[in-house]
């Protein structure tokens, strides 16, 4: 008899099929069945219908205690009260304004003050708009047209970060994109010598946190040649921080690793869930900047500035990067032995604030999915393939939870399994 | 964009290839091949393209990679020329095994012509539920073959391929049609059946909803979505080749 009771999604499962009508593929996206990957699809809530702190219930009233944080946004909690208020206190005064508010301008001094490679900020609303404005801006810096980035990338889904094999993708779209491995600047030097120096800009997330494998995190030395490589070469470096800026290092993952970035892209973490992106860089990019054209109907929209204000002097505050560290070794040493306990070998990679887990007893990955349904439907909410997020409303009585709920999907699908004994 | 070499392959074996599954399964064929009295082969060698052997008797049809010894061999000096004899519009040529010249106008005209009936059936014929099921049962197995073709052969395919780590993906519909796509150093073959130890499970609910999507009024990711295709297992696998299937349709659509 299983511990913790197997939900049912009922309610949230009328709702998708009513979705299914109306939205293509009823919840597109990476929080939807296929890119989620929600295996099978009965085990998982679809909707929810309110969130608090660290957990969320879904339409059926089912509690998740949940490590995936909207993908990112929420860093502080779900409805932090100093976010909120802040952000309330903007709506007031004005929100979506032909005059952008002065609080864009506060917002702006705040992740200059707080990111060390930034000396200004450009606002969006989400990751691929920064990370395009990043190659773009290489590209009008240098006059040069090639962009390389390391195997496993995931840049946003706008035409140019995606694949030639994408359906809409034209082989003109992903023409000027080199791959090279990770942790290789030899390689780095053999597709600039193959392309005559045509090489704009290198674009990478800070470590390996690709999905469908264990994470690699890299390390100062590798970062620090690179970083040389690029000035050596006239290659505009660009760090894709949307996943795990602010979680690693408040100064943005760049300093993290000992260098300065060119370019940095933030989105998930910076307002707490409110929407906004931002591109920051150093002095000597912000003339290229000052000259795109590039803008959007809700990007000076002033409520998200005034919630990343508040949620940067909270995340400082809070040292969440310290926290996080903290917060997801316990968790992810309490699931390893609970995996132990009853016989599986739980890997756990990447960095403790982005944990990423597969169980290595098969290699199709099939067990591992069978034990994240099982969390998932007793209301531990983890994904199958993707890293996962710590937030700072996290408690050690969640942690208890959350590792007593693992135990109990650990056994169930041990005894679903008796070849495995 | 489809590569004509690419379509030589695919209209060798996911095509030619299917006539294997036809005489199994089609017992209007069977007839025809009843009344072989012994086998009969019969090669395809396409000019830097693909080449083949079918070998028919009165229990069936097995094809064979490559030129093997055989009753009637018809050369073809290209990929487009033997794309053009697929699609009915060249007559092809032996240049060896005259005196069978009679199988090769009847007996195996007539099998191609089922085979072409139930691959591209007319909306009437499809009202016919035995009809229906064995065309998109026979339509299932050249997508299966095509996969592995556009893998090893199209630009694009190469691509998704080679991000497609080693094993055996369970390609199927509902638990009695199956075939199994196997990956190795990113080079990708079909074999037509179920595999024992899959990496990556990949099932369509039923032959209705295979049909939906081999005939484009439905879409894999919203069956996913929507729970109607059923996988497991290295997804990443599974991903590649939908992007595969993708391609398919360009080829065969």
């Amino acid at each position: 008899m299983s511990k913790y009771p197997v939900y049912n999604h009922e309610k949230g499962r009328e709702c998708f099929d009513r979705a299914l009508k109306v939205i293509p593929a009823g919840i597109y996206g990476h929080l939807g069945p296929s890119e989620g990957l929600w295996i099978p699809i009965e085990k998982w809530p679809f909707y929810s219908e309110k969130a608090q702190g660290s957990y969320f219930w879904d339409l059926d009233g089912n509690k998740y205690i949940d490590y995936m944080c909207a993908y990112g946004p929420n860093v502080l909690g779900y409805n932090d009260p100093d976010v909120d208020k802040a952000a309330m206190k903007q709506l007031k005064l004005g929100n979506c304004t032909t005059a952008p508010s002065k609080v864009m301008v506060e917002c702006a001094e705040k992740l200059v003050d707080t990111v060390a490679s930034a000396d200004w900020a450009f606002f969006c609303k989400n990751g691929s708009d920064t990370t395009t404005l990043a190659v773009m801006t290489a590209r009008a810096h240098t006059h040069k047209r090639k962009i390389i980035f390391l195997k496993g990338y995931y840049h946003g889904d706008f035409q140019w970060a995606q694949k030639i094999d994408y359906p809409g993708i034209l082989p003109e779209d992903v023409c000027h994109n080199l791959v090279a491995p990770w942790f290789d600047i030899d390689a780095l030097q053999r597709l600039y010598d193959e392309n005559d120096g045509d090489i704009a800009g290198l674009i990478a997330q800070p470590y390996d946190h690709g999905n469908f494998y264990d994470n690699v995190p890299a390390n100062q030395e590798y970062w620090k040649g690179v970083r040389k490589w690029c000035d050596d070469h006239g290659v505009v470096l660009i760090f894709d921080d949307v996943r795990a800026g602010f979680r690693l290092d408040i100064q943005g993952s760049d300093h993290y690793y000992g260098i300065k970035a060119d370019l940095i892209c933030f989105c998930k973490a910076l307002a707490n869930g409110y929407n906004m992106s931002a591109l920051c860089g150093g002095e000597h990019m912000k003339n290229t900047v000052s000259g795109m054209t590039y803008t959007g109907s809700y990007w000076m929209s002033a409520v998200p500035f005034a919630a990343c204000i508040a949620c940067i002097d909270k995340m400082k505050k809070l040292d969440i990067p310290t926290m996080f560290r903290k917060l997801g070794t316990e968790l992810t040493d309490g699931f390893k032995a609970a995996a132990q306990n009853n016989g599986f070998d739980l890997v756990v990679s990447g960095e403790p604030a982005l944990f990423y887990l597969r169980i290595a007893n098969d290699d199709s990955l099939m067990l591992h999915q069978e034990w994240v349904a099982e969390c998932v439907c007793r209301g531990l909410f983890l994904a199958s393939h993707h890293n996962h997020f710590i937030n700072a409303s996290l408690t050690e009585d969640d942690i208890k939870l959350s590792i007593d709920i693992a135990e109990d999907a650990f056994n169930e699908v041990r005894k679903n399994h008796p070849e495995l004994r | 964009m489809t590569d004509q070499k690419t379509m030589a392959y695919l209209n060798m074996y996911a095509v030619l290839g299917t006539l294997e599954n036809l005489c199994e399964l089609d017992s209007e064929s069977v007839k025809i091949i009843s009344g072989l009295k012994k086998p009969i082969s019969l090669c395809f060698d396409v000019k830097d393209g693909p080449a083949a052997t079918l070998t028919f008797s009165s229990r069936g049809c097995r094809m064979e990679d490559g030129v093997r010894e055989c009753d009637i061999k018809i050369p073809v000096s290209s990929c487009e020329k033997f794309n053009q004899i697929i699609d009915g519009t060249v007559t092809p040529v032996p240049s060896k095994g005259f005196a069978k010249i009679g199988f090769l106008l009847k007996t195996f005209t007539a099998l191609t012509d089922r085979l072409s009936a139930l691959m591209r059936p007319s909306e009437e014929d499809l009202k016919d539920r035995a009809f229906f099921e064995l065309s998109t049962t026979l339509t299932f197995y050249t997508i299966a073959v095509a996969l592995a073709q556009i893998g090893n052969r199209d630009e694009i395919g190469k691509h998704s391929a080679s991000y497609m780590v080693d094993g055996d993906i369970h390609f199927g519909i509902g638990d009695s049609i199956a075939a199994t796509l196997r990956v190795k150093d990113h080079h990708l073959v079909t074999i037509k059946k179920a595999p024992e130890k899959p990496r990556a499970i990949m099932k369509f609910k039923d032959l209705d909803l295979a049909a939906a999507l081999f005939n484009g009024t439905a879409n894999a990711l919203e069956c996913v979505c929507n729970g109607s295709i059923e996988i497991h297992g290295m997804a990443s696998m599974i991903d590649n080749m939908n992007r595969l299937l993708d391609r398919v349709a360009l080829y065969l659509g």
